[in-house]
């Protein structure tokens, strides 16, 4: 499902969401994966957009059937995430 | 506690503030080519009605109808409301852009009788924008610092409006009590300093930390902006017209402003976490860097320590040129790509390749860009500060020739609003690159 993430990318930055820091947990329970992220912004106008393309991603998956993506402002995101452990959003979940 | 995001559809169709950035960039070319073609009006005294049609072109044809485009795209990202009316920022569009042509027009012809109709249409323009935005800003759960710049400049748009119309009318029945020159300059002040000013520091705090990957700021920095344009902006402006001990004071409110703008300008260059500037952030940085001399020339004239049209000339080249112009210019290089690419991939992304926003971008015309607008303000202000009509011209064809490499890096962007290419990007393990 990382793996997955890292190829949905921030369109201006050129970065996945994986490198910023956006993705705050991921719940995996049997074929249900749930996403927890934010944006860098909270007006960000592709808002829409990007939790279709993480649906889109992790449905690829092989093995994954139902995907649910919220959406999270708290914590903000800050450029201090940018780089952190993909795997303490798993930790964080389980 | 998951939070509930801002609602789908807030921001307006790419169309509407691709409109405004379109005609503002042809402003800008104009302004650019009449600079040139205006040399040697330019090496002598700076009110004449032809400079005045230069002026308003910049001012109004580049700078306003680039940040009323501009708002309209921000307003709903920054602020999370949707546009009032998406209908009447068309109408107001036309409007604009009809009532500049026919004041620019004018003023170039010296026809004070027929400016009446088009400065009534330009004002009749920016005051439905006044009105679309302030309603789109009604209800907000926050006035941030960002909201609180964007209303300020709404009142200064509005009183910048009220001086240009008593101006424009005094030329014909000669109402306005005391001199003229100091009317002048206030409406000059107002429109910089009242309008534009507050919004490129608004828009700064809230866009800059997003695209150079820096921490929001903060602190006595933001106060100084709000207090000192909110208070030095009217001192100033009386100071002119009617109060002369309000000047310094005012003087100094502004430059307290900017300092707190250019104090958050560095610290966030400082802390990015980005880690190459593309020539949009260039563009602003430098724009940012060049407040600095134009804030020294307009503290000379407060302390009458500078006189005269010549150093008039530069200070306006270095603030409106410099600043105002080359940050101006930055945002676009930020905002088409993006509008574009929304329009034209956005709904593509997830299912089909698709470029990233700096794929859409061309590097070298954007560079050129930057060397030509930057070169050009520097020689036209050391051009204007000689007086010297030659070099006047040259300076002006370096500027055009900037201006027209930035209206070229643009179209390269917007050929793919005709023609989508797969980007290169997506070629990933899922297919899913944005």
């Amino acid at each position: 499902v990382i793996e997955a993430l890292r190829t949905v990318l921030d369109p201006e930055l050129g970065m996945s969401l994986i490198e910023l820091g956006l993705v705050y947990a991921i719940d995996i329970t049997e074929g249900t994966v749930r996403v927890t992220m934010t944006l860098t912004a909270a007006g960000c106008p592709i808002h829409d957009a990007m939790l279709e393309w993480v649906r889109g991603a992790v449905g690829r998956v092989p093995g994954v059937g139902e995907v649910d993506v919220r959406l999270t402002f708290e914590p903000p995101w800050t450029p201090d995430r940018i780089g952190a452990d993909p795997a303490a959003a798993i930790a964080r979940s389980s | 506690m998951l939070a509930r995001g801002p609602r789908g559809g807030l921001t307006p169709p790419p169309t509407l503030p691709l409109r405004y950035m379109l005609a503002a960039v042809g402003g800008l070319i104009l302004a650019s080519l009449g600079t040139a073609w205006l040399a040697p009006d330019l090496a002598g005294h700076y009110y004449q009605p032809r400079l005045v049609a230069l002026t308003h072109t910049v001012t109004l044809g580049w700078a306003t109808l680039t940040i009323a485009g501009a708002t309209y795209q921000l307003v709903p990202v920054v602020l999370e409301r949707p546009i009032w009316s998406e209908r009447l920022a068309r109408w107001i569009w036309g409007a604009l852009v009809t009532g500049i042509v026919g004041m620019v027009g004018h003023f170039y012809l010296g026809s004070w009788a027929g400016l009446v109709w088009a400065a009534g249409l330009t004002a009749l323009g920016g005051a439905l924008h006044i009105l679309n935005v302030a309603l789109s800003m009604r209800g907000l759960p926050a006035w941030t610092f960002t909201a609180r710049m964007i209303a300020l400049a709404l009142v200064g748009l509005g009183l910048t409006i009220l001086f240009g119309l008593s101006l424009a009318l005094d030329r014909i029945w000669k109402f306005l009590p005391g001199e003229f020159f100091p009317t002048l300059h206030a409406h000059f002040h107002l429109a910089l300093l009242g309008w534009i000013s507050p919004m490129v520091m608004g828009v700064a705090a809230r866009v800059y930390p997003m695209f150079l990957l820096a921490p929001d700021p903060g602190g006595w920095p933001g106060a100084l902006q709000i207090w000192g344009l909110g208070l030095g902006v009217p001192a100033l402006a009386l100071g002119l017209t009617a109060f002369p001990p309000l000047l310094l004071p005012g003087a100094a409110g502004i430059l307290a402003a900017l300092g707190g703008h250019l104090r958050w300008v560095s610290a966030m260059a400082a802390d990015r976490r980005r880690p190459k500037l593309d020539w949009g952030l260039r563009f602003v940085l430098t724009g940012t860097g060049l407040a600095l001399p134009a804030a020294g020339l307009g503290a000379g004239f407060a302390l009458d320590l500078a006189a005269g049209p010549r150093l008039a000339l530069a200070y306006a080249v270095l603030a409106l040129g410099g600043w105002v112009s080359l940050t101006i210019a930055g945002m676009l290089l930020k905002i088409v790509p993006f509008l574009v690419w929304y329009r034209a991939y956005g709904p593509r992304a997830g299912r089909a390749p698709v470029p990233t926003l700096a794929e859409l971008s061309d590097p070298a015309l954007e560079a050129a860009a930057y060397a030509f607008l930057t070169a050009g303000v520097a020689a036209l202000a050391t051009a204007v500060t000689v007086g010297e009509a030659v070099w006047i011209r040259v300076a002006a064809i370096v500027l055009a020739a900037g201006a027209v490499a930035l209206a070229l890096a643009l179209s390269r962007v917007l050929r793919h609003l005709a023609t989508p290419r797969p980007g290169r990007a997506a070629a990933t393990p899922a297919g899913a690159s944005a």
